[in-house]
């Protein structure tokens, strides 16, 4: 019994001895600032991650989240100055730089969220107040968002906080005036496509006016050729006739006149009245054929 | 106060959105809560020594079972796409590669195990939605990420899909130095994604410009990443679909077809032109070939009559009285022995011509009337 109250003793001391031990040291993780607080007086700081002693029982320990931390920003209407409305959500990166002023300022994670998120959507309406929707989406958004941070870690460092980045995740129209774009970006669509018929039937004019500029120059052209060979040709013939026929103009009127007789009036609808003393009829009474006086006549 | 209730773990609470925080991944063995431990190592101390049966031997045997135990609990597994961070009282020592390693049991050390080979695929403006029943994948659009607004004031319908992975040499500040990296790549990938698409205006987007814009948006994200210090490298940015959005597509169709439209009519007037203009020289051809055989024809006529005049003035000239009456004469018998013909005699020659006084009545307009209705006998 003697050996199991001394054994019991020993083991009442070994497990004050453990406790104590165990509440004296506290780790301090790669992620974490410690921030030991004796009897609510912080005492000092612990960057260095590792094992740390403290007093057991009269030294607490507040862990800092030292790493890069998130604040969503839920989406907000921020008036841009040409009056345009836009549906902004921004988000922030920040680290805590002043565990102890953190510590006594806001105290948590949570807590700081709340406060950077107040103080983004203030900055935010504030700075793209001053610009336009334009320099909100197209021109100036890097510059506008690094002058939001600027505000946002001015103030924040009240708080022992510094914002490294505050970027816009989303800039857009409220949804109706979405409607109103698409509504605009219908009526581009069909101006366009109006366009392009229109552009199309221009054409198609255009080119068949032209086919038939062709056709009608290829027509006359020909015409014309056509006209001046014929021209050619009746000349050719003139020439060779005038030249035939030069050699006796006499004999030529006798010889053609008998071919017009005889081409004019073959026909049986011909009819004639005749005096039996011309010529053709010298013998008809007379056998010695002498010519007559008064067919002569 | 706030933070009593982050004694469970290194991270309990706080690594709720860490890397190591959650799912079946969590790396490293989880540690047996030590006031638990305590307990229990006194219940075993109190059941064992009011026996004493077992002796200083047997409380021996029972503590180096125990430090055994302890000691072997530190041998851990790296997977081949991991890479194992070791945490000596919460500061990091060493990595750790893959296979079989040690480290000291806990709470001296810990080891988180990233994965860091492994690509990660972030998607903006839809989700895969895996069908268990079948193997294809669905996908979702969600119009609130991939509705974007263009430099012209235009609205855009972008699907996009950013790889990442840690970056080499990058996993301690990806451990220890961003509080949510999957979130903030995510992030900034729709930040940047706007913000190159806000640049430009919506046609370019359309058409040509996804490579660049591509590109913008990799290196726009790189270099926010690597000013939070995250450890991320992005590997790939790629545009799954950019359209108009629905409510405005059918009027791009429009446009598509007008564009068609347009080509069409072209090359309608293009067929009219190369089928009328052909014909056209056609046609002047024959005009040209018709002319040609009129000056042809004519002159051959004309040659032809000249000769038979020649040869008839060869003749001629060789007996021009004789000839001139015989043609005369043979004329005058074709021409009066096709035709009606009536001869008056003026009464005898001895009077002198048709004085006479007396002249026939000839009932001409019968006479003429006659054989035109004979001609149709």
């Amino acid at each position: 019994m003697k050996l199991g109250i001394a054994g019991g003793v020993l083991a009442v001391l070994a497990v004050i001895a453990a406790i104590v031990g165990y509440s004296s040291l506290f780790t301090v993780y790669q992620t974490r600032l410690a921030l030991v607080v004796r009897l609510g007086q912080p005492v000092k700081i612990v960057t260095e991650p590792g094992l740390n002693f403290k007093l057991p029982l009269i030294d607490s320990v507040i862990y800092v989240d030292k790493r890069i931390l998130d604040l969503e920003n839920a989406a907000a209407e921020v008036i841009a100055s040409d009056q345009k409305r836009l549906v902004v959500d921004a988000f922030a990166r920040y680290r805590i730089n002043n565990a102890l002023l953190f510590y006594q300022s806001v105290g948590t994670v949570d807590a700081a969220n709340s406060r950077l998120s107040t103080l983004l959507n203030a900055a935010l309406r504030r700075v793209l107040g001053e610009a336009t929707l334009t320099h909100v989406v197209r021109d100036d958004r890097s510059a506008l968002m690094a002058r939001v941070r600027e505000q946002v870690d001015r103030e924040a460092a009240a708080f022992g906080i510094t914002v490294v980045d505050v970027r816009i995740r989303r800039a857009d129209l409220p949804a109706e005036n979405s409607q109103a774009v698409f509504e605009r970006m219908k009526s581009e669509r069909k101006r366009e496509a109006t366009e392009f018929r229109a552009q199309g039937s221009q054409r198609a004019q255009e080119i068949r006016a032209r086919a038939d500029r062709d056709i009608t120059v290829i027509i006359a052209d020909a015409q014309s050729k056509g006209d001046t060979m014929r021209g050619e040709g009746e000349a050719e013939r003139n020439r060779i006739f005038a030249e035939a026929f030069g050699k006796d103009p006499d004999f030529f009127a006798f010889y053609r006149s008998m071919q017009a007789y005889e081409s004019g009036l073959r026909h049986s609808d011909t009819r004639m009245v005749l005096k039996p003393d011309s010529d053709f009829f010298r013998y008809f009474a007379d056998p010695a054929g002498r010519p007559r006086e008064d067919a002569k006549k | 106060m706030p933070w009593s209730n982050q004694g469970g773990g290194p991270w309990g609470s706080g690594g709720s959105k860490g890397p190591w925080g959650q799912g079946p991944q969590s790396s490293g063995p989880t540690p047996p809560d030590l006031e638990e431990l305590l307990r229990r190592s006194q219940d075993k101390l109190k059941s064992v020594l009011p026996g004493g049966n077992l002796g200083g031997r047997g409380v021996l045997l029972i503590v180096v079972a125990a430090l055994l135990v302890w000691g072997f609990s530190g041998f851990f597994k790296v997977e081949p796409d991991e890479l194992g961070a070791v945490l000596r009282f919460g500061k990091y020592t060493r990595d750790a590669q893959p296979g079989l390693n040690y480290h000291l049991p806990y709470p001296i050390e810990t080891v988180l195990t990233p994965k860091v080979t492994r690509v990660n695929r972030i998607d903006i403006g839809m989700r895969l939605i895996e069908d268990p029943r079948r193997t294809s994948q669905q996908i979702r659009d969600i119009p609130e990420e991939s509705l974007m607004l263009t430099g012209d004031e235009n609205i855009v319908d972008i699907d996009v899909s950013v790889f990442w992975q840690v970056k080499v040499g990058g996993a301690k500040d990806y451990l220890f130095n961003i509080q949510n990296p999957e979130g903030t790549v995510k992030a900034v990938a729709e930040s940047a994604m706007r913000e190159v698409v806000g640049r430009s205006d919506i046609q370019p987007i359309l058409t040509g410009a996804r490579q660049s814009i591509e590109t913008s948006v990799h290196e726009l994200m790189q270099k926010v990443l690597d000013t939070y210090q995250a450890g991320v490298q992005v590997t790939q940015v790629q545009m799954q679909k950019v359209d108009p959005p629905a409510q405005v597509i059918e009027s791009f169709r429009e446009v598509q077809a007008a564009r068609a439209d347009l080509v069409r009519l072209q090359n309608e007037a293009e067929t009219y032109a190369n089928q009328k203009v052909p014909e056209a020289k056609g046609q002047a051809s024959k005009i040209l070939q018709d002319a040609e055989a009129y000056k042809s024809q004519t002159v051959a006529e004309a040659t032809g009559q000249a000769s038979r005049f020649g040869k008839v003035y060869e003749e001629y000239k060789k007996a021009p009285q004789v000839t001139r009456q015989r043609i005369y004469l043979e004329t005058m018998e074709r021409v009066f022995g096709g035709t009606d013909k009536i001869i008056l005699d003026s009464g005898s020659s001895t009077q002198g011509g048709n004085n006479s006084g007396v002249v026939p009545i000839l009932p001409l307009n019968e006479m003429v009337r006659r054989p035109a209705t004979g001609g149709t006998q």
